[in-house]
C-alpha cells in the first residue's frame, strides 16, 4: 500500500514538536524550581567586597606598565 | 595572500586535468585487458619487453582509469560505478572539492570541518586506490566512528564541557525559543515529503526525508548522527549541507529576522540577567538527564554525553578531563570525522539527483527554524511581563555561537550598545537540547 508521505510527515511535526515543547516546558519548571530551592538552602557566598578595587588597581598599574612598554619599543 | 596560492593551485590542477583530456584524442595505443588478464593467469613470470611493462603499467594508473571507464568497476562498498561516474564524475567532485577548499580557507567557512570533509573527498575519488573500501584508510576510519554513530557522540560530550548554561539557567523561559526553532526541523520534514510526493525531482522515503530535515537542527554532530542512523547512503550530502548553512548563518539569517521584526521590536533591552548559582549549574545535567530517562530514552546517546561534558565542567574537581573533551579529544574526532564523512563525497554517491534536493530543503529547513524562533519570540513577548526582544528567537537554531552572535550584531544594528548576546545563548544553548530531543522523536519513529 502506498503511503501518503505528506500525511505521514503532518502527524511526526505534530508528534515532534509537541514533545519538544513538553520537554523544554518541563525542564524549564524544574530549572525554576532547582534555582528556588538552591537558593534558598545553598546561597553562594558574595565575594567580599575589598577584592574588586585592589584588583582594578592591579591591572591599572599593568596596563600603564604595558603602554609605558610599547611606547618605549616604539622609540628604539 | 592564501587566495592566491589556492587560485594557483586551482590552475594547475585545471590544466592538469585539461591537458589529460587532449591526450586521450592522441591516445591511439589499443588498450588489451584480455592480455594483461591472461598475463595474470599464468602463475610463472614470463619476460616482457620495456614496452608491454609500460603498457601493463598504464593499466594501473588513475588516468587510465578515468579515461577508459570500463563496465563492473566495483567501487569500496562492493557497488558497481556506472561510467560517468568514473570518468567526469570524478573531475566534476575535484571541482567541487576545490570549491570547498576554497570556502574554507578563503572564505573561512567552518574551515575545521569543512576541510577535512573536503579532503576526505579528495581521497575518497582516487581512482583504483579504493581508499573507501573496508581496508581502505577512509573506509576503516568510516567503520570504526561513523557507521555506529560513534564519533558524533564524541563530539557532542566535547560540545557540553565547552558550553556555559548560565545565561539559560538566569533566564530559563527564553528555553521555549529554542523549542520554537526545531519547527525547522519537521517544516522541513514535510517539504521533504512534499517534493518527493508531488514532484518527481526527488524520491525520498520518509527516513531519508527524517535524516534530510535533521539539518534544519543547524548541528554538525546530530545531523551526521541521525543521518548515519537513518539514510547512511545521503550521510555526505546531508553534512556538507548542514556544515555550510551552519557557516552561512550570518548570511542567511539577517534578512529573514529583520523581515519578521519591526525596528521598535528590534530596539527592545532586556534586562540584566541574574547572577546563577555554580550549584545550579552542576545540578542542570542532572536534570537534563533524569529528564531523559523519564520521557525520551532514545536521546541518551546525545543527551548523555552531552551532559557527561557539561557535568565534568561544571563539577571543577576533574579539569584535566573536561580539558582534554574540550580540546586534545574533540580535535582528533573532528579529523577522523571530516575524513570519514568526506568518504561519502565519492563521485557515484554525491553526483545525485538526491544531493540538490538536500541542498534546497536544508536551506529551507534553516530559513523556517529561524523564522519559527522570531515569532515565537514576537509572542512571548506579547504575554511576557519582562520585555523580550523578538531577534533572539533566531538563535534558538542551535549553531552555537554563531546564531547568538548573529541575533547580537544585527541588536546593535538597531541600537547601538543594545548587547544582546548572553540573552540569545539562552535560547542559543536551548537549541542544542531541542535539536537532540528532536533527533531523538525521529530515532523513535523509525524504531
Amino acid at each position: 500500500m502506498e503511503i501518503d508521505l505528506v500525511g505521514e510527515s503532518l502527524k511526526f511535526m505534530v508528534l515532534g514538536m509537541t514533545i519538544v515543547f513538553i520537554f523544554l516546558f518541563v525542564l524549564v519548571q524544574l530549572v525554576k524550581v532547582q534555582a528556588k530551592i538552591i537558593n534558598m538552602f545553598f546561597p553562594e557566598k558574595v565575594p567580599s567586597a575589598t577584592t574588586p578595587p585592589s584588583s582594578s588597581q592591579e591591572s591599572d598599574h599593568v596596563a600603564a606598565i604595558i603602554a609605558a612598554v610599547t611606547e618605549f619599543r616604539k622609540n628604539q | 595572500m592564501k587566495l592566491k596560492h589556492l587560485l594557483l593551485s586551482m590552475l594547475f590542477a585545471m590544466m592538469a586535468v585539461t591537458s589529460t583530456v587532449q591526450a586521450s584524442g592522441h591516445d591511439t595505443v589499443d588498450t588489451q585487458p584480455t592480455q594483461v588478464e591472461k598475463a595474470k593467469n599464468n602463475q610463472e613470470y614470463t619476460s616482457k619487453s620495456i614496452s608491454q611493462l609500460l603498457e601493463s603499467f598504464f593499466q594501473t594508473t588513475g588516468l587510465n582509469a578515468m579515461l577508459h571507464p570500463k563496465e563492473g568497476v566495483k567501487n569500496g562498498q562492493g557497488v558497481e560505478m556506472s561510467l560517468f561516474s568514473q570518468g567526469w564524475g570524478r573531475l566534476i567532485m575535484f571541482i567541487i572539492i576545490f570549491l570547498l577548499f576554497y570556502l574554507a580557507i578563503a572564505k573561512g567557512f567552518e574551515p575545521l570541518l569543512l576541510l577535512p570533509i573536503a579532503f576526505g573527498g579528495l581521497l575518497a575519488n582516487i581512482p583504483i586506490a579504493n581508499m573507501t573500501g573496508p581496508h581502505g584508510m577512509l573506509g576503516i576510519i568510516y567503520d570504526m566512528g561513523i557507521a555506529n554513530e560513534f564519533f558524533p557522540l564524541l563530539i557532542f560530550m566535547g560540545v557540553g564541557a565547552m558550553t556555559d548554561f548560565g545565561p539559560l539557567l538566569s533566564n530559563p523561559k527564553t528555553a521555549l525559543l529554542g523549542g520554537a526553532a526545531q519547527f525547522g526541523i519537521f517544516g522541513s520534514l514535510v517539504g521533504a515529503a512534499a517534493l518527493s510526493q508531488y514532484t518527481g525531482m526527488v524520491d525520498f522515503t520518509l527516513k531519508q526525508s527524517a535524516a534530510i530535515s535533521i539539518i534544519g537542527g543547524a548541528d554538525g554532530p546530530t545531523s551526521i548522527f541521525i543521518a548515519s542512523a537513518l539514510a547512511p547512503e545521503l550521510l555526505g550530502a546531508i553534512a556538507v549541507a548542514a556544515y555550510s548553512y551552519m557557516a552561512l548563518v550570518p548570511v542567511i539569517q539577517p534578512p529573514i529576522m529583520k523581515a519578521l521584526t519591526t525596528e521598535e521590536e528590534r530596539r527592545i533591552v532586556m534586562k540584566n540577567t541574574r547572577k546563577v548559582n555554580s550549584l545550579e549549574k552542576l545540578i542542570f545535567p542532572l536534570i537534563v538527564i533524569v529528564m531523559i530517562i523519564l520521557i525520551l530514552p532514545d536521546a541518551a546517546p546525545l543527551m548523555g554525553s552531552f551532559a557527561f561534558g557539561n557535568f565534568a565542567k561544571e563539577s571543577g574537581v576533574v579539569d584535566r578531563l573536561s580539558n582534554e573533551m574540550q580540546n586534545s579529544l574533540i580535535n582528533v574526532v573532528t579529523i577522523f570525522l571530516g575524513l570519514g564523512v568526506g568518504s561519502k563525497l565519492a563521485s557515484d554517491s554525491f553526483l545525485v539527483a538526491e544531493t540538490m534536493g538536500i541542498m534546497v530543503i536544508g536551506l529551507l529547513a534553516f530559513a523556517a527554524g529561524t523564522a519559527a524562533g522570531v515569532l515565537m519570540a514576537k509572542l512571548m513577548n506579547k504575554f511576557s511581563k519582562e520585555p523580550i526582544n523578538p531577534l533572539i528567537g533566531a538563535a534558538g537554531v542551535s549553531a552555537v555561537p554563531m546564531a547568538a552572535r548573529v541575533v547580537s550584531k544585527v541588536g546593535s544594528e538597531a541600537k547601538p550598545g543594545n548587547i544582546l548576546l548572553m540573552h540569545a545563548m539562552g535560547p542559543n544553548v536551548a537549541g542544542v537540547i531541542g535539536s537532540a530531543v528532536a533527533a531523538g522523536v525521529l530515532l523513535s519513529i523509525f524504531k
